[in-house]
């Protein structure tokens, strides 16, 4: 997996390439975390269109980065959802709790 | 002929019974002392609860035996003290009995029936329930997860306890010296401690300490062994407070034996 | 022979028995059992108690060591590979045991997060969220600071699933999962693999007695008696099948009384201590 950010004014864009997991999802959780928190970012959107597959740790993840952004009244928007990473979201019911697009534009824009 | 046979047989049912002793004390020490260091961290938290058990909350029953005990070595050494009118002698054989022999044998005795039992009454009750099967499932070693944090507990806590037992042992002789053979309590205590050499204390602890082994490698042994049904957790725990008794005396007697020779050369 | 072998089973199953003897001692349990796991399918194990059933599942988590024959898991040999490479596939499947086996001394919570307390070196925070993630999948939720003792058999039962779950395993094993439940709850066990099954596509492999429920969740199915596998197919094959043994088992018939009067006689009288 890679992480890559990208930063424009107020907003910051990860871009994420490959499988999130166990092995990995602690390096995703611990660049968004230091956006939201320490940098304060206004906005951090997660670029998943290369993600193929998240586990649980990978949505526990992201979880933890949409939690801090509540607690700092920032926003933290996904989008890009493969299929299995949106069914993945589905089920344990967090596709409506996320702020979620369908490309690039669309999250921009909103 | 038969007879021959059936002691071979049980010679060597023994021997194996031994060997699987060491094996498991074998992979807990190599949990303990080389797992560590390829990343695999000693569950310390594990090892102090544990330790818990087996150490702070023996000391009342463990107090009060071992209160009685160095009454009754005073009385016992009393009766034959009396005739030579060496009754200043009384401190000095409950100090030396205790610690070299009492103190650590009645605290391992205490220690089986309190923890090793529980051991393998814990340990058989896991294996009737799958919750070992399940711990091999999830790649978790039942060794290094369930019986090394149990070593670690029986070998720093035994040495303790005993510790803990001299000095009860000795306070109840004290109980007979102020009474009957005309100490003070301070001159008891004195006369005690200098009747005592490091050596006599050193021995006992080295003996609590393999005590400890020996009781821990017999409970996690009998508990891994149970087999199916949960009569056979009461045969395993059965099993365990009687290997323990026994393998702590042979263990006792090997000690004391080599302690000896080795003080003779 | 052998790499074309192997290189033809990875490709189309993700666990492929050969041969597979099992001894208890002396007794032979397994006489010789092959068969096919494909990736994604649930394949439920069938049979009657002492068919050797539980046997074979115990073989397939490594629990039991074959005595001869193969088990390829992922492209390995789980009869033939080292405990530290064992470990490594033990870390890709969950196992679901009939009791539950959850740890008592454990709080719900503790059991469903212990694997990857064990395995990984993820956030403390991350970890909560995924148990509690686990647990919502298994209908659980809020149940988190419970104890084992304090739940019924069927909460056990999904409790386990979720401890099974945690670590996403590729391959999930149910052992008897309606053993000991009355028929409601059995249903709602049943209910949880199928969400399973359809939510993460795992391969399921499923040991039970309780034809009902094979039905409803089985693609295929192995009918096993003796230590045999008597059949093997779809749930549909199965149903039509005219194989007197598998219309026994599946009509429910009671076993054959012993045919040959020589037999039974043999069987009462025979002096089994001269031996």
């Amino acid at each position: 997996m890679q992480i890559s950010a990208r930063h424009t004014d107020n907003t910051t864009i990860f871009d994420v390439t490959g499988d999130i997991d166990l092995a990995n999802s602690p390096e995703v959780r611990k660049a968004l975390l230091r956006e939201v928190r320490e940098k304060r970012t206004p906005r951090v959107v997660m670029n998943l269109s290369k993600v193929r597959y998240i586990d649980s740790s990978g949505v526990a993840s992201l979880v933890e980065g949409l939690k801090a952004s509540r607690d700092v009244n920032s926003r933290f928007i996904l989008f890009g959802l493969s299929p299995s990473a949106r069914e993945v979201l589905q089920l344990s019911r967090l596709l409506k709790i996320f702020e979620v697009y369908d490309n690039e534009d669309q999250a921009l824009s909103s | 002929m038969e007879l021959l046979s059936q002691v071979g047989g049980s010679v060597i049912n023994g021997l194996a019974y031994v060997g699987s002793l060491v094996s498991l004390g074998g992979r807990a020490a190599y949990y303990t002392f080389v797992a560590p260091f390829q990343g695999k961290p000693i569950r310390f938290q594990r090892a102090v609860s544990q330790a818990l058990d087996v150490g702070v909350r023996a000391l009342p029953i463990l107090s009060l035996i071992t209160f009685f005990i160095g009454l009754i070595l005073a009385l016992q050494a009393a009766y034959e003290l009396r005739r030579f009118g060496a009754m200043s002698y009384v401190a000095t054989a409950v100090a030396v009995s205790m610690s070299r022999e009492l103190g650590p044998l009645i605290t391992a005795i205490v220690v089986i029936g309190r923890s090793g039992s529980a051991f393998a009454a814990e340990i058989g009750t896991m294996k009737v329930t799958e919750e070992i099967d399940a711990l091999e499932t999830m790649a978790i070693s039942p060794v290094h997860f369930l019986v090394t944090p149990k070593f670690i507990a029986m070998a720093a806590m035994l040495p303790c306890l005993t510790i803990w037992a001299n000095a009860m042992g000795i306070l109840g002789g004290s109980l007979f010296g102020v009474a009957k053979a005309d100490f003070t309590f301070i001159r008891y205590i004195w006369a005690s401690l200098d009747s005592l050499f490091l050596r006599d204390i050193v021995t006992g602890l080295i003996k609590s300490v393999m005590f400890g082994i020996t009781i821990t490698a017999v409970g996690c042994l009998e508990g891994l062994s149970t087999g199916a049904g949960a009569e056979q957790v009461g045969r395993s725990t059965t099993r365990a407070v009687v290997m323990s008794i026994f393998l702590v005396i042979v263990v006792d007697l090997v000690f004391t034996a080599l302690f000896f020779f080795m003080s003779q050369g | 022979m052998e790499t074309a072998l192997t290189d033809s089973l990875e490709t189309t199953a993700t666990i492929s028995v050969r041969d597979l003897r099992v001894n208890y001692g002396e007794r032979e349990i397994l006489h010789g059992i092959s068969f096919d796991v494909n990736r994604g399918e649930t394949l439920v194990i069938l049979g009657g108690s002492g068919s050797g059933k539980s046997t074979l599942l115990r073989t397939l988590v490594g629990l039991e060591k074959p005595s001869s024959g193969q088990i390829w898991i992922k492209g390995q040999d789980i009869a033939a590979i080292p405990p530290s490479e064992m470990d490594a596939i033990r870390k890709r499947i969950g196992m679901s045991f009939q009791g539950g086996a959850l740890f008592g001394s454990m709080t719900v919570g503790e059991n469903v997060a212990l694997p990857l307390r064990e395995h990984t070196r993820l956030e403390e925070s991350t970890i909560e969220i995924m148990l509690r993630l686990k647990l919502e999948q298994v209908g659980l939720q809020g149940f988190e600071y419970y104890m084992p003792s304090q739940l019924s058999g069927g909460m056990k039962k999904r409790a386990a699933v979720a401890r099974a779950l945690a670590m996403d395993p590729e391959i999930l094993f149910f052992d008897e999962p309606s053993a000991g439940l009355d028929p409601i709850i059995a249903a709602g066990i049943d209910q949880l693999i199928l969400e399973l099954k359809q939510a993460f596509r795992m391969t399921i492999i499923v040991v039970t007695h309780e034809l009902a429920s094979a039905y409803l969740i089985a693609d295929r199915m192995v009918l096993i008696d003796k230590g045999n596998i008597v059949a093997i197919g779809t749930t549909e094959e199965m149903r039509a099948s005219t194989q007197p043994r598998v219309r026994q088992f599946l009509d429910r018939v009671a076993e054959p009384e012993v045919s040959r009067e020589l037999d039974y006689l043999q069987m009462l009288t025979e002096d089994r201590r001269s031996k």
